[in-house]
């Protein structure tokens, strides 16, 4: 488990620093900062003067240079757009998003397991109807319009909740909602084909026959082996929502999270901010993997760590 | 429904005790902004996020009525020109910063010498590049001089924000700031709000409003779902097929008008009649109507901001006349002919729609329009880029300092930024105005400029859009040219 341990994190390293070259490159050959946040009416000296105060009319790699020299000190350069350190930004907004995330997929974890399990038990019954039309309906939703609907509905039509932003638990809600509806859709659609392919095995079918008891069966085995796929799909989920997923219902709910950041940072080609919110995604994302796999091992020993 | 709404509320009572204050009592009130600022340093950046709080914090030397005349504002009186490039300005004595800092020559010396500071790395020094220094005469009298005559300067100094002398050297300046204004920070949660209270001894008398809350939400639908449900009272940027479900609106003629550059070189639009055709083509009236619910208003033959100094009263409007539009692409044999359209998506309001629109106007009358929707800074490359030019661009132009300097040095001006002709004599008028202090000659300048562009057909001017503000029912106030949201114009009635 150490070797395994130590194995992984230095190959996630690895996975950063990738990340982090590709980044640095693309950024620096798509968007001209000047141009983006200057006044549109800015000459092209002032546009040049900018860039040099900017230090981005170096050579490339001379930029390169400073730039991984001040990563071993988390130093991302200040954000262009805010002229603050960029990391002091990405740590102001990570936990909004981490917040937002971790209420969100809890809500849909929690409750995917005993509804697709339930569906399960009787394909084809008013339940497993009912699960599964609410699934393909979660599905389908687009987010920003479910978003907005709940707004209208619970905010201004009822007035129980508040419309946008962040304050007091309240503003949790909504936000949270929004975003646990199309991944409790996936995962209860996943649970529920799971555990009825549990049920079909061989297995099952000796354990009824020796006079095990039904809920035995059920959460003792079938929704134990149906885990493993649960944990890969839950750990996708929170991988994507980290990676940007959150923007449209942070975008809809004016939350100050990670998701909107970024895309105000591509927005205005502030290339020391994205460089600092892509470095800080990818730890997270190989973080998370490397949890995930330890967590497979403790479900299924018949993993093998490799 | 009564039910279900208790039901609900029973569900969420726990949520309940934490609702955000309602915009309720009467001296405040609450506004909602597309963007939080970057920073609250009043010189630094290009934001309007940052603008529309320090507009009520600091103030400038010049200022503008609602209706965007320039009246002096910390200047007692107009400056006065000692010589072509020197520029008198007599302070209005007496007013101080919050923090107890005299507004006096030291502090116009400081402002002027901190935003011209390339360590400042000030965004807005393209509002400011002519400006090469700020003397003291005395305690109440402060001279400006320029890099050359610029008769813009007034205007300019409408766009520079004062500090304090001392304490804009503060590290913690950015996120505190001092200015002389009406109201003073009170307090900056990031990502959260910024709140403002009055300031009472502000020179101009304190304000009606005590406190200003500002809120930042960028989805237009969210910031009229807030006005609806009564957590806000102001909000910017209002679409037009909102109006009529918000308590209140109103509209005023703005900053910003649309245009499509057409170029010169280029085959096919090289040609006048082509030129001429496609801005026949275009029914700017059914445009205004149709897409912006009439809160725009068609131009008239120019791109000069009717409210702009050097606007050009006689120019007609293009009329639109399809049939002699299809005639002329005939006669310069144009027809089936493809001209590419640039422009981008999202980055102004309804753009997208337009220029599909102008582009089924083109195709109407004979030519084939290839339009080319592309990612902002793939577009601003080809809105830059001097050696090739596309066939057309389309662009939205904006002009802060209300002067025709502007637009012309911007698109009318070969060489300028976003100009597609290589018109040499237009170029030598426009250059000549930028440095004519006579405001006849000065205007007469502009009057040939865009007369000469109105007849050769460079540009083709859609419309100057209207800013249309969202209010709550309780709240009172006239929406300035400027677009600035100065609270102390704002009064709430009584509920």
């Amino acid at each position: 488990m150490g070797a395994f341990l130590l194995r992984r994190i230095f190959q996630g390293m690895l996975v950063v620093l990738g990340v982090t070259l590709v980044v640095f490159v693309a950024t620096r050959m798509v968007g001209d900062p000047a141009k983006v946040m200057l006044p549109l009416s800015a000459t092209d000296a002032q546009r040049a003067a900018f860039n040099h105060q900017m230090g981005l009319d170096r050579p490339l790699g001379a930029q390169f240079i400073t730039f991984v020299g001040d990563l071993s000190t988390l130093d991302f350069g200040d954000s262009l757009w805010q002229r603050r350190p960029a990391i002091q930004i990405v740590f102001e907004r990570l936990p909004n998003t981490l917040a937002l995330i971790g209420l969100g997929l809890g809500l849909a974890v929690t409750l995917s397991l005993p509804l697709g399990a339930l569906a399960a038990l009787r394909p084809g019954g008013v339940a497993d109807r009912v699960v599964v039309f609410g699934g393909l309906f979660g599905l389908s939703l687009p987010q920003f319009w479910l978003g907005l609907l709940m707004i209208m509905f619970f905010a201004v039509t009822l007035k129980i909740l508040p419309t946008s932003g962040v304050g007091g638990p309240s503003h949790y809600i909504l936000p949270a909602v929004t975003l646990a509806i199309p991944s409790l859709a996936r995962l209860m659609m996943l649970v529920r084909s799971s555990v009825i392919d549990e049920l079909n095995q061989q297995y099952v079918r000796t354990a009824r026959a020796k006079g095990m008891r039904f809920h035995t069966i059920l959460f003792g085995h079938a929704l134990r082996n149906a885990l493993v796929p649960f944990l890969t799909l839950a750990g996708w989920e929170f991988i994507s929502a980290l990676a940007g997923y959150t923007v449209v219902v942070e975008t809809v709910f004016a939350w100050p999270g990670l998701g909107l950041t970024a895309m105000k940072a591509i927005e205005r080609s502030d290339l020391f901010l994205l460089q600092a919110i892509v470095f800080t995604v990818a730890i997270m994302i190989v973080i998370v993997n490397i949890l995930l796999d330890v967590l497979y091992k403790l479900i299924d020993p018949r993993i093998k760590l490799a | 429904m009564t039910l279900i709404r208790n039901l609900l509320s029973g569900v969420v009572f726990a949520a309940m005790a934490a609702l955000p204050a309602v915009a309720a009592s009467a001296s405040e009130v609450t506004i909602a902004i597309g963007s939080e600022p970057s920073t609250l340093d009043p010189q630094q950046r290009d934001d309007g996020g940052e603008r529309a709080i320090n507009d009520n914090i600091y103030e400038t030397l010049m200022a503008r009525t609602p209706a965007g005349e320039l009246v002096p504002g910390l200047a007692a009186a107009a400056p006065t020109q000692i010589d072509a490039t020197t520029w008198e300005f007599k302070l209005r004595p007496g007013v101080t910063f919050t923090n107890g800092e005299p507004f006096n020559a030291d502090a116009v010396v400081a402002s002027v010498t901190r935003i011209i500071d390339p360590a400042l790395k000030s965004e807005q020094m393209s509002y400011f590049g002519t400006i090469k220094s700020a003397e003291k005469v005395d305690d109440v009298t402060v001279r400006i001089i320029t890099t050359g005559a610029d008769p813009i300067l007034p205007s300019r100094m409408y766009w520079m924000k004062m500090v304090p002398a001392a304490y804009s050297k503060d590290p913690n300046f950015a996120t505190a700031p001092v200015g002389t204004g009406p109201y003073e920070l009170d307090s900056w949660s990031r990502g959260e709000s910024v709140v403002l209270k009055a300031n009472p001894k502000y020179w101009g008398g304190a304000p009606a409003i005590d406190q200003v809350n500002y809120r930042f939400i960028s989805e237009p639908g969210t910031r009229m779902s807030g006005l609806m449900a009564g957590e806000l009272d102001v909000i910017t940027n209002l679409l037009p097929e909102f109006v009529a479900s918000v308590p209140k609106s109103e509209a005023v003629q703005g900053l910003e008008t649309s245009v499509i550059i057409l170029s010169t070189e280029n085959p096919t639009v090289k040609d006048l009649k082509v030129r001429e055709a496609l801005n026949l083509a275009v029914d700017r009236k059914a445009l205004a109507e149709s897409l912006f619910s009439g809160y725009a208003t068609p131009t008239k033959g120019q791109l000069v901001n009717p409210r702009a100094f050097g606007y050009n009263k006689a120019l007609e409007p293009y009329p639109y006349d399809p049939e002699k539009a299809r005639a002329l692409i005939k006669e310069a044999g144009a027809e089936g002919k493809t001209i590419t359209l640039v422009g981008e998506a999202g980055r102004w309001l309804k753009d997208r729609e337009l220029i599909e629109a102008v582009g089924a106007y083109w195709d109407a009358v004979g030519v084939k329009t290839d339009i080319q929707i592309n990612e902002f800074g793939e577009y601003l490359n080809q809105l830059f880029d001097k050696a090739k030019r596309p066939d057309a661009i389309f662009v939205v132009n904006s002009n802060e300092l209300l002067d025709a300097d502007r637009e012309t040095s911007f698109a009318y001006q070969a060489g300028g930024t976003a100009t597609s002709n290589t018109d040499k004599e237009l170029a030598e008028w426009v250059i000549a105005a930028r440095t004519e202090t006579d405001v006849a000659k000065r205007q007469a300048l502009y009057d040939e400029v865009t007369k000469k562009a109105h007849d050769n057909y460079y540009l083709v001017p859609l419309l100057n859009q209207q800013d249309i503000y969202g209010f709550s029912k309780r709240l009172d106030w006239k929406p300035r040219v400027d677009s600035k949201l100065l609270v102390k114009e704002m009064k709430v009635t009584e509920e």
